[in-house]
């Protein structure tokens, strides 16, 4: 049944992917460069966020504007601000924004491309496993992100975070502690929040080597057209929907700016936070703030069901159905020469070369570490001495059956 | 349908066209009798040898058909026999043998048509080409 599911999936995706074949040719289709594609956002938002940090403040009293100044707007009462602000800094932002909401985008069509094509199973769930943990680090890093502009909806999310902490038993309490770095929030914790996001974006790379460690050369990067295409689209998305932050009280103060009148309609920060006066409701981002839509229609018993639960779901997809592992691959030890062709080959790592004993006619043997073989034959294929073979199709097997045709059409 | 004239082996990886519904019970493609399919797990598995001795036994050309490039279910696979048939990854395609008569397609389980239209055109450059007259 579920198998059925899945091979129902994969016919789907593959009737989807020729209509892009068509579109985009083979070559450019970017669908066939899924995995590299959140790898590439990511390096916009490194660049953009190192960027943003040299003009970042993490206080409470100067975060919101020195986001603001940033975005080269003036602030009320900020006497700095109205000076000027960073060129272009609006834009940086704005790719800074928009390319958060692109990589949570990407990740999860990476995500379900795997899933829907059955690639996350079996010996492939270490990059399955690594996957889950990145996902769930892109939306902790993004969350983070929306902390630091400090504004009412930022608030609340603290708000809101720590009330999910504290509808946990044991450790709800030191956990909510943790979030804001004590009893209350002080300026220790957007320097907390910043650690949060600059730190999470550090174990993203670390998370990215381990979900690489079992890929032989792992495509990190997309097709050319496809690298052109995202970058427009997210310049184009930065330039024209620059994330600033404008109030109404700002609106109705420098409404007469034209640069403010003119991004009126691009609202993307509220008004600064101010500690214990909380907002009824926030402007939901639809890629990383449905655990707080969550926590405001269902309760928080729910919410916490819900989300542990499907990530318990996606933690034990790997592992079922169960295939037969019947056809790993076999080295034969005297035929093998040590040449490392098939461990260059493999495509999931799976073969190592480990030295024989002293004496031997030959320095090197290959071996097969079972539970990351994938019974592809690839090794087979690798190896000029028929020293490697799948048990079920034996390369003997397979020329017999060739012989057979040929003599059939002769 | 006419007695087939040729005899044209293709190793075929299980997951790229409908194998399925595209043989008959001599594993002859239905569309085509003078094409015989041997069925590998991915088309990485193909050794150049093994087309070799196709050749060398009496077929009269060879193909492999994998993944499309960039879909292999196995990730390379598709890479690795193009590389060796292209002679840039070992072991490689000998570089005696005739190239016109081994031919590579990279198809996904639904390019059935596409997969018969670019085997029609290997066929057709297997034709013998009349002999240019000189004077």
């Amino acid at each position: 049944m579920y198998r059925k599911f899945l091979r129902l999936t994969k016919s789907l995706t593959v009737s989807f992917e020729k209509v892009v074949n068509f579109l985009t040719t083979q070559e450019q289709n970017p669908l066939y460069f899924h995995g590299a594609l959140p790898l590439y956002v990511f390096w916009f938002l490194i660049f953009s966020g190192i960027l943003l940090w040299m003009y970042y403040i993490p206080t409470l009293d100067r975060a919101w504007s020195s986001v603001n100044y940033i975005s080269a707007l003036p602030t009320p009462g900020d006497p700095i601000n109205l000076a000027g602000g960073i060129p272009y800094g609006a834009v940086v932002r704005g790719i800074h924004r928009w390319g958060a909401a692109a990589m949570m985008i990407v990740t999860l069509l990476h995500m379900f491309r795997v899933y829907f094509t059955d690639r996350h199973r079996s010996w492939r769930w270490l990059p399955w496993i690594t996957g889950v943990g990145l996902l769930l680090f892109v939306l902790f890093v993004g969350l983070s992100g929306y902390l630091l502009v400090w504004d009412a909806r930022a608030y609340f999310i603290v708000v809101a975070t720590q009330h999910l902490f504290d509808g946990l038993p044991v450790i709800g309490g030191a956990l909510s502690a943790f979030l804001v770095g004590g009893e209350g929030i002080t300026d220790y914790t957007l320097t907390r929040f910043l650690f949060f996001h600059v730190g999470g974006a550090v174990t993203i790379f670390f998370l990215v080597w381990m979900h690489f460690i079992r890929l032989k050369e792992p495509v990190v990067t997309p097709a050319r057209a496809t690298n052109f295409l995202l970058l427009g689209f997210i310049l184009l998305a930065a330039g024209t929907l620059p994330a600033i932050n404008i109030t109404h009280e700002l609106l109705l103060k420098y409404g007469s700016d034209p640069r403010i009148a003119a991004q009126a309609a691009y609202v993307a920060s509220d008004a600064p936070a101010q500690i214990g006066t909380l907002v009824e409701t926030i402007r939901y981002d639809a890629w990383y703030m449905f655990p707080y839509w969550l926590i405001q229609n269902v309760g928080v018993t729910w919410s916490w069901l819900i989300l542990g639960g499907s990530t318990v779901l996606l933690c034990v997809a790997p592992f079922y159905p169960k295939d037969r592992r019947a056809n790993i691959a076999e080295v034969i030890e005297a035929k093998c020469t040590g040449c490392t062709f098939c461990s260059l080959d493999c495509p999931f790592e799976a073969i190592t070369m480990v030295e024989r004993a002293p004496g031997s006619k030959f320095k090197q043997i290959a071996v097969v570490q079972a539970a990351r073989c994938s019974e592809c034959g690839i090794c087979v294929g690798a190896c000029p001495f028929q020293a490697i073979e799948l048990p079920e199709l034996h390369s003997k097997t397979l020329e017999a059956d060739l012989m057979a045709l040929v003599k059939k059409g002769a | 349908m006419s007695e087939p004239k040729r005899t044209i082996i293709g190793f075929v990886c299980e997951r790229s066209l409908p194998i399925d519904r595209m043989l008959d019970a001599n594993k002859a493609l239905l569309d085509d009798p003078e094409t015989k399919f041997v069925i590998v797990p991915c088309s990485g598995m193909v050794k150049p040898t093994l087309m070799e001795a196709a050749l060398a036994n009496g077929a009269d050309a060879t193909f492999v058909c994998g993944c499309a490039i960039g879909d292999c279910h196995y990730r390379t696979g598709n890479l690795m026999i193009r590389e060796r048939l292209e002679g840039k990854r070992n072991p490689k395609l000998r570089k005696t043998t005739d190239r016109r008569k081994v031919g590579m397609f990279f198809v996904t389980m639904k390019d059935r048509t596409a997969f018969l239209e670019a085997l029609a055109q290997f066929k057709a450059g297997l034709e013998p080409k009349p002999v240019p007259q000189e004077g």
